[in-house]
């Protein structure tokens, strides 16, 4: 039988789409302050919505709650590499047993790396939720994920300074270095779909019951999915505080959770690539409206705030209404080459059911 | 685990004893014992709602049985689930074949080679000698759910073969096919379930059908057994008469 595919057939979609991740890095090093701002966040976007696509794009099941992780990695990157002089300032009623933050310093990409572990060990403990929970219950669970982690932050006052903001962490967050862990997480993210868990978790997705008929551990693969998913959204958390330097606990919560999820379902969360230019796009639009919605574009009135929200989410609602899938359904990115398939299902060479096909032989009872 | 004509050289039994399920105090199967054996085909006859279903579910672990036991030659898989069940060589099929839909041909095989427990080298080997023997080759690339009907109930069978059954529960394989097509379809399962010496459970409504292609019989009615037999004799059963022709004979 014929073979199913080559290297570089197999290879194609995430050199594609590093590509266009590093065209969008280069647009932000040939642009002004603004552009390289949109770029590296827009960037960051991409490494946060590959995370959430290894989860959500194999297992078929939705998450609310990605941006948990994000903020565990903030928060992390933010106690490694806040100068320790300027920690022992903010944090002054820090619980005996984690004096020890005050501290810990690590260099950016110890604490980048460290913020995808801390992370994967929130993954761990909750996976055995997701592993057991499908559908719309798995979506509330999730969301329920988010609120327990935003309360957290948001009332620990002594230690994650609550509604305050987090302040002085060093700039670390390069475009070059977003783009390097975009790299890195497209290439996970498609080693992953590829892999034995990723199959038997696409399986699973088409269809719960025949993957268990088949055998396959659907809670285990799914597990496996979240907890490398969180990392990758830990990552996307460390490059976030990295680049911006300051943050608040409402970065982290429903605003950021729905502007993703424009990104992945205007893209297509089943498809890796669906999540990549989602990113991207949904990214500049969320930049041009803003300009739109300060006036730039209507001679200098301002519109009412909002409008740019407003418009994200007839966005949304105009996709799941007319391409429920996004832009990329279940496909990938390729190169254009010689139409595929075009012939038809030969029945010819059918023999297990050589007449199973003739139209006009009456079907047997139903 | 990679040869499985070697491992199923000693003739196993696949039993169900006085096996019951009843939903809403509905009794769907009740105290019914049958058992298949390797490199045979028992054919589970009987009239809508008489319980075939309802048992191949128990037998695949689908439904735990609410009384009974269910035993894999010395192995109690009462409490089995069917993810084990599979595991232990016990596979099911489901009526409307439930392929991966938007998973190539040859991804539903290789899925299920991996969920039975193969790496991925065998995995892709099975693959590809199951897709030989069922003449999926031209298919391998395309998307399940852009198949024919007749090529999606080919492709659960592919995907049943890679789990490396020793049992083959199937429920109405043929089901929608006019009675010369479901005989030939099932008479092509046969072969490459006596290829691997793997005992084959046929859920089957028509009568018909399962006379040329079942070494035995069961006929269920109401969730009970009618008579079990070579199908010769089963035919001529007045019970089973009544059952499919009605008090007409």
């Amino acid at each position: 039988m014929k073979k199913l595919g080559s290297v570089t057939g197999v290879l194609q979609t995430p050199v594609l789409l590093i590509a266009l991740v590093l065209l969008a890095a280069l647009v932000g090093v040939g642009g002004d302050v603004t552009v390289a701002r949109v770029a590296t966040l827009a960037i960051v976007s991409v490494v946060f919505v590959t995370g959430l696509s290894i989860f959500s794009g194999s297992s078929g099941v939705m998450s609310f709650g990605h941006v948990a992780f994000m903020a565990v990695g903030a928060y992390t990157t933010a106690y490694l590499t806040i100068p320790v002089n300027l920690k022992a300032a903010l944090f002054t009623n820090l619980p005996g047993w984690l004096s020890w933050l005050v501290d810990a310093h690590a260099s950016f990409l110890v604490a980048l790396l460290v913020s995808g572990v801390a992370a994967a060990v929130l993954g761990v403990v909750t996976s055995p939720i997701v592993a057991r929970l499908s559908g719309l219950q798995s979506g509330i669970a999730t969301l329920a994920l988010l609120l327990i982690v935003y309360n957290v932050l948001n009332s620990w006052t002594d230690v994650t300074r609550g509604s305050s903001s987090m302040i002085g962490i060093p700039r670390n967050t390069t475009i070059w270095l977003a783009f390097a862990v975009a790299a890195g997480s497209i290439a996970a993210a498609w080693a992953y779909r590829r892999s034995r868990s990723g199959l038997q978790l696409q399986a699973s997705r088409e269809d719960y019951w025949a993957a268990q008929a088949s055998g396959i551990a659907v809670g285990r693969h799914r597990a496996l999915s979240w907890i490398l998913s969180a990392f990758v959204c830990g990552l996307a958390g460390s490059l976030y505080a990295g680049y911006l330097t300051s943050f608040n606990v409402n970065s982290f919560f429903l605003t950021a959770t729905f502007a993703f999820i424009v990104m992945i379902v205007l893209g297509g969360y089943l498809s890796l690539s669906g999540a990549v230019i989602g990113a991207l796009v949904v990214s500049g639009l969320q930049e041009l409206l803003r300009r739109l919605q300060d006036g730039q574009f209507t001679g200098g009135s301002a519109l009412p705030a909002g409008v740019a929200d407003l418009i994200l989410a007839a966005v949304l609602l105009l996709t799941l209404i007319k391409a429920p899938l996004g832009l990329m359904g279940v496909r990938e990115l390729v190169l254009p080459r010689r139409r595929r398939r075009a012939a038809p299902d030969d029945d010819a060479t059918e023999a297990v059911t050589p007449a199973a096909e003739a139209p006009t032989q009456a079907a047997r009872g139903a | 685990m990679t040869d499985t004509a070697q491992l199923s050289r000693r003739p196993s039994v696949l039993r169900m004893a006085d096996g019951g399920i009843h939903f809403d105090g509905v009794k769907a199967v009740d105290g019914v014992t049958l058992e298949v054996r390797s490199g045979e085909v028992l054919g589970l006859i009987g009239p809508n709602g008489s319980g075939k279903t309802s048992t191949l579910n128990l037998l695949s672990g689908m439904l735990r049985a609410t009384s009974g036991r269910i035993h894999l030659d010395d192995d109690d898989l009462t409490r089995s689930s069917m993810r084990q069940r599979v595991q232990r060589g016990v596979v099911r099929t489901f009526q409307s074949g439930r392929v991966f839909g938007r998973l190539t041909v040859a991804e539903n095989v290789e899925a299920a080679a991996l969920g039975a427990g193969s790496r991925r080298g065998p995995a892709r080997r099975l693959r590809d000698e199951i897709l030989d023997e069922l003449n999926l080759g031209a298919v391998a690339d395309t998307r399940a759910d852009s198949l024919t009907a007749g090529r999606i109930r080919t492709t659960a069978i592919a995907r049943a073969l890679a789990a490396k059954p020793r049992f083959l529960l199937l429920d109405e394989p043929a089901a929608g096919q006019n009675e010369t097509e479901a005989v030939e379809l099932i008479t092509s399962i046969r072969g490459f379930a006596r290829r691997r010496d793997c005992g084959v459970l046929l859920v089957e409504h028509d009568m018909s059908v399962v006379m040329g292609t079942c070494d035995r019989l069961h006929v269920l009615d109401s969730g009970r057994t009618v008579v079990e037999g070579e199908p010769a004799t089963v035919r001529k059963d007045p019970r089973v008469i009544e059952i499919y022709f009605g008090k007409r004979h």
